[in-house]
């Protein structure tokens, strides 16, 4: 999809945060979210093509959308997690209900379908989970039936049950997946649909703004024209086509409700003052509880603008990347918001102060669109197979990428990112030589690997002079300290946890201990802590008490 | 330079407007003789913009050793009532500034007033430091009006040549002094708070970005150098009873042509005691602390006690529970009283600077680590609304 | 009937710090957002095309990204926008960016009405204004609450020291705007930004104004900043804690000592 330009972007942005300024302080969603109540109205108001029209973002012009890209829509869920992760979802699921359409639909479905979510404001649902069926849809139970009139098929009756399904109680339209004669594919299934009933909203642990029901159907009519790309047996290489960016929208919402949450706590922290000065001049609390998890998710920012510019600039699939944005995101959000508690001690732990909400919403990215262990196991699937075809030259050669960029510039991280990725390679040879991977334990710990020296590597690259990207809210300088911070993690959990990690599954490391280098990498952590000092400073001026 | 170019269609509009009687028709066409003042009032109203002023040519014409004396505009204002008009106290704290500038240079300090009708001002001017008086008298001077206004002073100034002009930063004086400036190509600097001389050069200093930060501007290539100064941030100095000023007549023709704006109407809100906000002795303000209306009357229970004035934050002003005229701060009014009662204001930076110079500042606040403290000569750690019926008790009592 | 409206991009004043090592600002971290005051200026003249009909067009002053004030106000109903970019204009102080800004606005054509805001919020000097107006030689009414149409003529609500005041006048003429009481400023849905972006829009240099390049920039500005430094700061209070009746009593205290009160 074509991207907006920056500035349209830009003011995009605003117009969403001043909205939300206006009608979503925190105190509005606290109550919401006490109440459990789906905000019907508010969701209303930012459907209306006068007021946001969010949901035409993602709808071509031709359609009557706005045409947002994967990088402008990104920017969008970040900021949306931002306000409220439940309205995020509610969103979301538009979002991700009109994919089946966007990607699989034929010209004259799309025209009807899409116009209409454009025109009508309509809140639309994406059905596939089944109580036994998560990622593993091929369990799915859901049937549908050819109904033969005059010897041809005029419609399907869909019968089954769906779970957990966002905006399953309030949206107008459904994309429902189900087992066709010809294998599994999407159906777009009407809310007033006879048999079609969805049950109440669930009781959640967090997102409680985000409305979230099964669905029952029973014998429901669905006419021929309704099967998405009029074409049985599709529906999971459908599925699977928008992996790529509908996982890194979840990545932006793990790292606007991640950034949140710490923003919060820096803020916060200007303004504690303990033994005689605020808590964000100690290294006892800065150090530990907000520049490594800076250092984290904006290592998960770059990683998700690179996979997003790579799809808008024509890449197709991008699943390992989506899942590496994902993984990265959501787990380092979900660990800022976590200690963003910790940093407001006993604020924190009360419902005053917005960080407890976020932790509680937040968990969901780790879970949603592909739980974390999903994720890698979708990594290491990915990158093994590229291990083996490139013959373990794929990480060297982007280790060899760090050192040519370390070469340009000396202060961006590209060397201890090169030492990860170099580790990185020498642990998953060692593990193709000695047959490892026959542990899922290793191959699942090698996606979490991978996810951290890629990321490192590719913070390193943003980092670097003429590509800061314009997402970034302190300056330059502060930038490549965290990126170096952040590097040193990678190349030091490499060496080590890799080392262990062969250890552990074989009594044999055979000189892995000499490739991972862990002398280079022990070296390479000097200047760590006037890194984080510089990190911190900076973020306590790009952040000031309020 | 001033030109007439072919374009020149004699009309004739140029010639009235002319304050200084140098447009003639000849032939015609227009013709300026040198009265001329290069003051623009004909480039305005030529409907075929034949009049052009060369500012380069009329720029390097000058030769800045030539400008000389510190020049205070005078701002004058109703009675109110209806009894006439009076100089207003932002002007004589101008003249105070004005007559340390004119003796660190040397030089003399003029009064510019500009009047219907003077009501031997030059008296009361000459007290607070004026050394001359120009006057220019006339009928459609009877109220301000920005091109009338300017149309005169600027031709006053290229008649004389000063080396520095005050203008208060009042509305007045922030409508006049730009329009003068884009005229004759001089800087300006707005809101100034502090005024000096270095090197013999006017060093501005004033607030920028909301006041957190300050400047020092110069002019150095251009004169006079202009500046408009924040009312109440000057002190003004003790009067010299029987000092007055010489009297310069400036004779100024104005065509009614230059009217272009018409007051229709004009409403002056005065507090109850009569007294303006930016001129109370004692002013007893609130803010977002107090929470509702009628919490917010508990200060004006306690203002009249005082013979004060009610302030209001932002804040306050924005939750309704006062209205804007009684706003203090960098949106609203500066103010200088000798006591101000800050009641319930954390003291945001634009609260700050516009109240900063009160004489005694009193701050009562519930958080200690309120901001308004920092200001505040006397903290009190509290709340407003167990603090305040407990003072107007007090007082009332005394009162008996 | 055609306005244009002059449009600023500002850092949010609020957040700006100053390095008290190095004496620059610190704007990192700190948002661009539209003057407030042009933001009510624009809406002013948007309401007055609403209701009368009329072509708005906005115009600008700054580096490229400044496009996107003039955009905003292109997504909010404004017809055409103008930015003068160049790096002759950079430096300039109010008088440079008047008479670019005059330079500009005469060659959009024949305007009946200027919106400006009533000053920026990182300068403060509400200067720029009334320096357009005198530049193209047109009259101005400054610190507007509100500006309406009646007939021909404009009538427009103004502040004045202690009051306010209703003026009328003729077009052509230059109105610089307050932010009004509870303002709430309206913000483009996602369809308006997205037909703006297809507006016209200009960027026109010094030349493309026809502005001599004497007259911009920091040569031509008659101002210069000679030096920029924090406020001083004030002691801190004495600070008093105690029980209401003790706080009342020290505060009357305070007051019989200063002569507020008798003894």
């Amino acid at each position: 999809m074509p991207s907006m330009d920056a500035i349209s972007r830009g003011l995009v942005l605003d117009s969403l945060r001043e909205y939300a300024k206006r009608r979503l302080p925190y105190d509005v969603i606290r109550e919401l979210d006490h109440a459990n109540e789906f905000p019907a109205e508010i969701l209303k108001e930012m459907y209306d093509p006068a007021v946001l029209g969010v949901h035409l973002l993602m709808i071509p012009e031709e359609y009557g959308g706005v045409s947002g890209g994967t990088y402008d829509i990104c920017r969008v869920c970040e900021a949306l997690a931002r306000i409220d992760l439940g309205i995020a979802t509610g969103v979301f699921a538009t979002f991700l209900g009109t994919d089946p359409v966007n990607v699989g639909g034929t010209q004259e479905q799309k025209n009807k379908w899409l116009n209409r979510i454009a025109r009508e404001n309509l809140l639309v649902a994406y059905a596939a989970t089944e109580a036994d069926a998560g990622s593993d849809l091929i369990n799915l139970r859901t049937r549908a039936e050819h109904v033969v009139k005059n010897g041809k098929i005029a419609g399907y009756r869909i019968t089954g049950n769906k779970q957990w399904i966002s905006n399953g109680g309030v949206a107008h339209l459904y994309t429902v997946l189900a087992m066709a004669p010809g294998g599994p594919s999407w159906f777009i299934v009407e809310r007033d649909m006879e048999g079609f009933s969805p049950n109440k909203h669930e009781d959640k642990h967090g997102i409680r703004l985000s409305n979230t029901a099964a669905l029952a159907l029973d014998n429901v009519y669905v006419p021929a024209e309704n099967l998405i790309g009029l074409e049985e047996g599709k529906g999971l290489m459908q599925a699977q086509a928008v992996f790529g960016y509908t996982r890194l929208m979840v990545a932006a919402f793990g790292l606007g409700a991640g950034w949140e949450a710490l923003e919060q706590a820096i803020r916060y922290s200007q303004q504690r003052i303990q033994a005689g000065g605020p808590l964000s001049d100690k290294q006892g609390y800065t150090h530990k509880l907000i520049v490594p998890h800076a250092a984290r998710l904006e290592a998960a920012r770059a990683y998700i603008e690179y996979t997003a510019n790579r799809l808008d600039g024509g890449g197709h699939g991008l699943q390992t990347e989506g899942a590496i944005a994902k993984y990265s995101a959501t787990e380092n959000g979900n660990k800022a918001a976590e200690d963003a508690i910790q940093a407001l001690g006993g604020y924190g732990y009360t419902r005053d102060f917005p960080v407890e909400k976020i932790k509680r919403d937040i968990k969901i990215t780790c879970i949603y669109e592909g739980t974390s262990e999903i994720m890698e196991m979708t990594i290491y699937r990915g990158r093994w197979q590229e291990h083996l075809k490139s013959r373990g030259r794929y990480h060297l050669d982007m280790a060899d990428g760090m050192d040519r960029l370390h070469t340009d510039t000396h202060d961006c991280g590209a060397y201890a990112a090169g030492l990860a990725l170099r580790a990185l390679a020498a642990v998953m040879e060692e593990c193709r030589v000695q047959k490892l991977t026959r542990h899922q334990h290793v191959t699942f710990k090698l996606g979490r690997l991978i996810a951290l020296a890629e990321t490192a590597a590719c913070f390193a690259r943003a980092s670097a002079p003429g590509r800061y990207p314009d997402s970034v809210r302190f300056d330059a300088a502060i930038y490549k300290a965290l990126s170096r911070v952040y590097a040193r993690e990678a190349a030091l959990t490499l060496a080590v946890e890799g080392l262990a990690l062969v250890l552990g599954a074989s009594d044999n490391s055979s000189g892995l201990d000499a490739a991972v280098n862990l002398p280079a990498v022990q070296e390479a952590q000097k200047g760590l802590i006037a890194d984080m000092d510089l990190a911190a400073a900076g973020l306590k001026t790009t952040f000031k008490a309020k | 330079m001033i030109e007439v170019s072919k374009k020149c269609i004699g009309c004739g509009k140029c010639v009235p407007v002319c304050p200084f009687a140098a447009v003639q028709m000849v032939d015609r066409l227009a013709v300026i003789n040198e009265a001329c003042t290069l003051c623009g009032a004909c480039v305005q109203v030529c409907p075929v913009k034949a009049i052009t002023i060369n500012r380069e040519e009329a720029s390097a014409r000058r030769d800045l050793s030539s400008y000389k004396g510190v020049w205070v505009y005078v701002e004058l204002m109703d009675v109110p009532g209806g009894h006439g008009k009076k100089v207003r106290p932002v002007t004589l704290e101008l003249l105070s500034a004005g007559r340390r500038l004119a003796d660190e240079l040397g030089q003399e300090l003029c009064a510019v007033l500009i009047a219907e009708k003077n009501h031997g001002w030059e008296k009361e001017l000459g007290e607070y430091g004026a050394d001359k008086v120009y006057l220019s008298e006339h009928p459609e001077f009877f109220e301000y009006n920005t091109d009338i206004f300017s149309t005169a002073v600027i031709g006053i100034i290229n008649r004389h040549k000063p080396s520095v002009m005050l203008y208060p930063a009042s509305i007045q004086g922030r409508d006049l002094a730009p329009r003068v400036a884009a005229s004759i190509y001089v800087g300006l600097t707005a809101d100034c708070t502090a005024l000096a001389i270095r090197d013999g050069l006017l060093v501005q200093s004033r607030p920028a970005f909301g006041g957190n930060i300050m400047a020092d501007i110069l002019s150095p290539t251009s004169r006079p150098q202009m500046a408009t100064v924040r009312p109440n941030v000057m002190k003004i100095d003790e009067p010299r009873p029987g000092r007055t000023a010489i009297v310069v007549r400036e004779e100024i023709k104005i065509d009614k042509g230059l009217r272009r704006v018409k007051v229709l109407e004009r409403k002056l809100a005065h507090d109850k005691a009569g007294t303006r906000i930016d001129e109370a002795r004692v002013i007893v303000s609130g803010g977002r602390g107090l929470k509702t209306k009628e919490k917010f009357r508990l200060l004006e229970d306690l203002s009249a006690l005082l013979g004060g004035v009610v302030g209001a934050s932002r804040a306050a002003v924005d939750m309704g529970l006062k209205d804007k005229t009684h706003q203090v701060g960098q949106s609203g009014t500066t103010v200088s009283p000798k006591l101000y009662l800050a009641c319930g204001i954390s003291g945001a930076v634009q609260h700050i600077v516009g109240m900063k110079a009160s004489d005694i500042i009193v701050a009562v606040n519930k958080d200690p680590n309120a901001p308004i403290f920092n200001v505040a000569g006397h903290g009190v750690v509290g709340d407003v609304h167990e603090i305040l019926p407990k003072l107007i008790d007090s007082l009332k009592k005394k009162g008996k | 009937m055609n306005i244009v409206v002059c449009v600023k991009q500002v850092p949010d004043s609020t957040e700006v710090k100053i390095n008290p090592e190095t004496g620059h600002l610190i704007r990192a971290g700190v948002p661009s957002i539209i003057n407030p005051y042009d933001h009510a200026a624009l809406e002013n003249a948007l309401k007055l095309k609403k209701a009368y009909g009329g072509r708005v067009t906005v115009i600008s002053m700054g580096p490229p990204q400044a496009r996107s004030v003039v955009q905003l106000g292109l997504a909010l109903g404004a017809d055409e926008g103008v930015l003068l970019s160049d790096m002759a204009f950079a430096g300039s102080d109010t008088w440079s960016t008047s008479y670019a800004l005059a330079k500009g606005i005469a060659k959009i054509g024949k305007t009946d009405a200027i919106f400006c805001g009533m000053q920026a919020i990182d300068g403060d000097t509400a200067q720029t204004g009334p320096g357009i107006a005198q530049q193209l030689g047109i009259p101005q009414v400054t610190f507007c609450e509100h500006v309406d149409i009646e007939g021909k003529n404009f009538i427009a609500r103004r502040h004045i020291d202690g009051g306010h005041e209703i003026v009328e006048a003729r077009p052509p003429v230059l109105f610089t705007v307050l932010v009004p009481r509870e303002f709430r400023p309206r913000w483009p849905s996602f369809p308006e930004i997205h037909g703006s972006s297809k507006k016209p829009y200009h960027v026109w240099t010094a030349e493309d104004i026809g502005a001599e390049k004497h007259y911009l920039g920091l040569k031509g500005s008659p101002t210069q900043v000679s030096r920029i430094y924090p406020p001083p700061q004030r002691d801190k209070a004495e600070m008093f804690t105690g029980s209401p009746h003790e706080a009342a009593e020290h505060i009357l205290a305070i007051m019989r000592k200063g002569q507020f009160i008798g003894d």
